[in-house]
């Protein structure tokens, strides 16, 4: 998957309004964002159909409207553990590319209004971030991870 | 993806393309119609009908090339229409010579079309051959020879023409037409007044509105004789008074021609009898300037038609509006007293004929029909997919207590399963497409294979009205194809094995499809000698497909020649033996949900049965549960199901498990374990689900519970995720939860133990 178009993407949004606004949702203590136009609706976990042959981080397939869209663990995604979800567990569901995926998060925190400037590249060191971030935003002292989408949903596959 | 205001400008951009599209979409019903018409021509039908059918079919297809300039094609389909139209007037003999040449002709310009339609160029030279012999058929007739194309060189300056068209050979002849060719119409000879006629035609609005072109008339008008075309423009108001669809014009023209009537020349403008006005009249035109005044003379048409209308202000039937008009047109100056009184009289003959034209103008509306994007069709066919899911969710949910309760609910719920039905049945009939136009490919494949082969083969087709879903019959052509090749190939004998057999010379595959309850099945039969069941054996076992103790029914060696790679002709052929073609015949099957049966009568020929589903967007299926989750297995793979603790299980030395069932041993697939879940019913709770892949091998599926049939709406679980090996898809429950596609195929080969034999 084309990681660089969502990269662009977003410094193309920013560029434009020299600000962006984030959707922040949290992972146990850590807070990560989404760029808001990317989110297309937010939903209460409601139990997902299992996939066989996929890695732990994929938790199944819901029913969107009459689409079977995808839902990713993003606790799982960090190395984190599967998360057991409860009914206060809450899906984002955005638009990656073409497609619709679900990501499965603890609790949706708050809208953010960043500036550009504000953006720091992701430190080299842990792999995982590295690969999973677009970058590194502090918003009133708490650090918050921006999501790379493609680079969430790849390597789904127990093969890949 | 949401209201993007640049889509309108890339439509009004588009709009070119919008109309190629449009004229390529009736290419290919125009190719279609071509092929049936010199299916049944070569059946010996040999009507001017079908003739004309075929004549007018290139000549849209010429025409619509010319307009978007694909040189290339509109050559080829001159010289191909010159040919046609040398053999619909009898010049040229149709024999089979030539019959086959209009057949490759046809092909050559379904390529063109093709070339066209993808934006490529074809070799220069293509077509060129086929194009001399065109020629060289009709150059006996000096005319045709390099004749001018100058049909499109469409002008739009109003002044005298002569249309000097492809058509004008055939005026030597007898007065031919589009559309009355075979209405054997004699002109009665005409005597010493070789002769001179005047024709005036004013079309109406209506002429417009119905989408003809008076273009097309004149030049038809071309065919009977040396014409000279004047625009009558006086009518022309200034521009400020000029209403874009308003009729300004009309025409006259001179007709010279030794043969032509009265009846042949009225003949030209039947299609828009009641749309114009014709006056029709014996004698060479005024000449030009004393018409000319003649016109400024004359009140115009809508001077004479002013005063009555303001008398009678209202609605004016035409009947009523031609009486009124008697008086002004006596009135009239009489310039040209006969043609005139001509009008008037026709305009009384129409008064008794009303009838008549009405019920044309029904017809005429019967026929309507819309063109319709198919991914629309298909947004309407999922919905009420999801419409026919809610519904049985809604009626699930009424558990007894409610039933008594609310009565009016369940009467409400019961109308409205039957309206969803109802809908869904409707939305289904229009992606239905009668198999006639996959059969109609047929005649023709069968007619090379007949010449390959040196057998003399006919095919009989019957039920080709039978109607199936548009994207089962796209996926029909080849497996057809393959059955016939094979049936031609190594079920028909040679006519000298089949004279030693006692049989007719002339072999024959029967091709017929019907509906049955929710199937189609469709047959290939031929009055070969069946399968050589021995020989089959022989070659499974030599290729491993079978192993050297396995004992087969007769049933099963005939499913063998469905086995991948399996062909029994010794010698690989032309036509089929490349070992591809039966399993491809299975698993295109397989892909649409049908599957394939054969049935072998030693000495007297075999029977392939293609049992399809009515529609592809429900699919029958078992609801199953692994691992607490839900599975459908389709119905149609499956063979039957067993409960695990009268299953006959045993332990193959590398650990793997088999069932033994009727004989036969089976490869086990624990769906819990293959899906890396875990189960906590016990072993004996379980089912087996016995299904049958690709090639007639058999799978045993464990799972933990059997919940039940219903139908689903197949979704794609790629199209926000990614294909998962074992999963053919989702679908929706009626709950609302997904449930998964079991890929039988899928799972089968990813663990076949005759993996080298595929």
């Amino acid at each position: 998957m084309d990681s660089l178009a969502f990269k662009d993407d977003i410094s193309g949004s920013v560029a434009a309004a020299n600000s962006l606004q984030l959707i922040a949702f949290s992972i146990g203590e850590q807070t990560y964002g989404v760029e808001i136009t990317t989110v297309r609706e937010i939903r209460a976990w409601n139990g997902a159909t299992p996939l066989p042959n996929t890695r732990e981080f994929v938790r199944g397939v819901i029913n969107l409207r009459g689409t079977i869209v995808p839902i990713f663990d993003l606790r799982a995604r960090f190395g984190e553990g599967v998360t057991s979800p409860t009914k206060n567990h809450v899906v984002v569901v955005m638009s990656v590319g073409e497609k619709w995926v679900g990501i499965l998060v603890d609790a949706v925190s708050d809208i953010l209004t960043v500036a550009k400037d504000d953006i720091h590249n992701v430190p080299e060191g842990n792999s995982i971030d590295t690969e999973l971030l677009n970058g590194i935003v502090t918003h009133e002292n708490r650090m918050v991870g921006l999501i790379d989408l493609h680079a969430v949903v790849s390597g789904a596959k127990v093969d890949a | 993806m949401f209201g993007n205001p640049e889509g309108f400008v890339t439509k009004s951009m588009s709009d070119l393309d919008d109309f190629k599209a449009t004229y390529f979409d009736e290419c290919s019903e125009l190719l279609l119609e071509l092929e049936e018409q010199f299916a049944a021509i070569e059946e010996g039908e040999r009507s001017s009908d079908r003739l004309n059918a075929v004549f007018r079919a290139i000549h849209s297809i010429k025409g619509g090339g010319g307009a978007f300039g694909f040189q290339g094609l509109v050559g080829f389909a001159h010289a191909y229409e010159t040919l046609l139209d040398h053999v619909r007037d009898g010049r040229v003999e149709l024999s089979e010579h030539v019959t086959a040449l209009c057949i490759r002709a046809n092909d050559i310009v379904a390529d063109f079309v093709a070339a066209a339609r993808e934006g490529r160029a074809l070799a220069p030279g293509f077509g060129a051959e086929e194009k001399l012999q065109f020629d060289a058929l009709t150059s006996n007739d000096p005319d045709a020879a390099g004749e001018p194309m100058d049909e499109f060189d469409i002008d739009f300056v109003p002044v005298m023409v002569t249309i000097a068209g492809a058509e004008d050979d055939a005026a030597a002849a007898e007065p031919l037409t589009f559309a009355g060719l075979d209405d054997s119409f004699e002109a009665p000879p005409l005597l010493a007044d070789a002769g001179q006629w005047t024709i005036r035609f004013t079309p109406h609005s209506e002429l417009y509105a119905r989408a003809n072109d008076p273009l097309l008339l004149l030049r038809e008008l071309g065919t009977l004789g040396e014409i000279q075309v004047r625009a009558v423009l006086d009518e022309i108001p200034a521009l400020a008074d000029f209403e874009p669809f308003g009729v300004y014009c009309s025409w006259e023209i001179t007709l010279s021609s030794a043969t032509a009537s009265e009846a042949a020349i009225a003949e030209v403008f039947e299609f828009v009898e009641g749309n114009c006005d014709l006056e029709i009249s014996r004698g060479a035109a005024v000449a030009e300037e004393e018409l000319d005044e003649a016109i400024e003379a004359m009140p115009s048409f809508a001077e004479l038609l002013e005063a009555p209308v303001a008398v009678e202000a209202e609605v004016l039937s035409f009947t009523e509006l031609a009486e009124a008009m008697k008086p002004a047109l006596k009135a009239a100056p009489p310039l040209m007293p006969p043609p005139l009184l001509k009008q008037a009289a026709q305009v009384e003959e129409f008064e008794g004929d009303n009838d008549r034209r009405s019920g044309v103008e029904d017809r005429r509306n019967g026929v309507q029909s819309i063109r319709v994007d198919l991914d629309k069709i298909d947004r309407v066919v999922n919905m009420v997919g999801e419409l026919v899911i809610t519904q049985s969710m809604l009626t699930q949910q009424m558990d007894e207590t409610l039933r008594a309760r609310y009565q009016e609910l369940v009467r409400g719920l019961e109308v409205l399963a039957q309206t969803t039905r109802g809908l869904q049945d409707s939305v289904m009939a229009i992606r239905a497409q009668p198999v006639k136009t996959v059969f109609s490919r047929m005649p023709r494949l069968v007619r090379e294979l007949a010449s390959k082969t040196g057998k003399k083969i006919r095919l009989e087709t019957i039920g080709e009205n039978t109607e199936i879903d548009k994207t089962i019959i796209e996926q029909l052509s080849d497996p057809l194809t393959h059955m016939i090749r094979n049936s031609a190939d190594h079920g028909i004998e040679t006519p000298e094995r089949r004279a030693a057999a006692g049989k007719a010379e002339g072999g024959v595959i029967r091709l017929s499809a019907e509906q049955a309850g929710g199937n189609i099945l469709i047959a290939v039969e031929d009055d070969g000698g069946g399968i050589n069941r021995e020989r089959v054996l022989q070659v499974a076992r030599d290729r491993g497909v079978v192993g050297p103790e396995q004992m087969l029914s007769d049933e099963q060696i005939d499913q063998l020649i469905f086995a991948p790679g399996f062909s029994t002709a010794s010698e690989v052929s032309d036509i089929s033996g490349r070992g591809v073609g039966m399993d491809v015949v299975l698993s295109n099957i397989k892909k649409i949900g049908g599957s394939v049966h054969v049935k072998s009568w030693t000495g007297k020929g075999t029977r392939m049965t293609l049992r399809l589903p009515l529609t592809l967007a429900v699919l029958d299926v078992m609801l199953v549960k692994v691992a607490g989750s839900p599975y459908v297995i389709p119905l149609s793979s499956i063979v039957e199901t067993i409960q695990c603790a009268r299953a006959n299980f045993s332990r193959m030395p590398t650990g793997g498990q088999v069932l033994q069932v009727r004989g036969e041993y089976v490869q086990v697939v624990d769906l819990a374990s293959r899906f890396e879940m875990t189960t906590e019913v016990a072993r004996d709770n379980r089912f087996v689900v016995l299904c049958e892949a690709e090639g007639g091998v058999k799978v045993a599926l464990i799972v933990d519970d059997i919940i039940g049939q219903q139908q689903v709406v197949i979704k794609s679980l790629e199209e926000n995720f990614q294909s998962i090996e074992g999963i053919a898809g989702g679908t929706i429950l009626g709950d609302g939860n997904v449930a998964l596609i079991v890929d039988v195929q899928g799972l089968k080969s990813a663990n076949s133990p005759h993996k080298s034999a595929a």
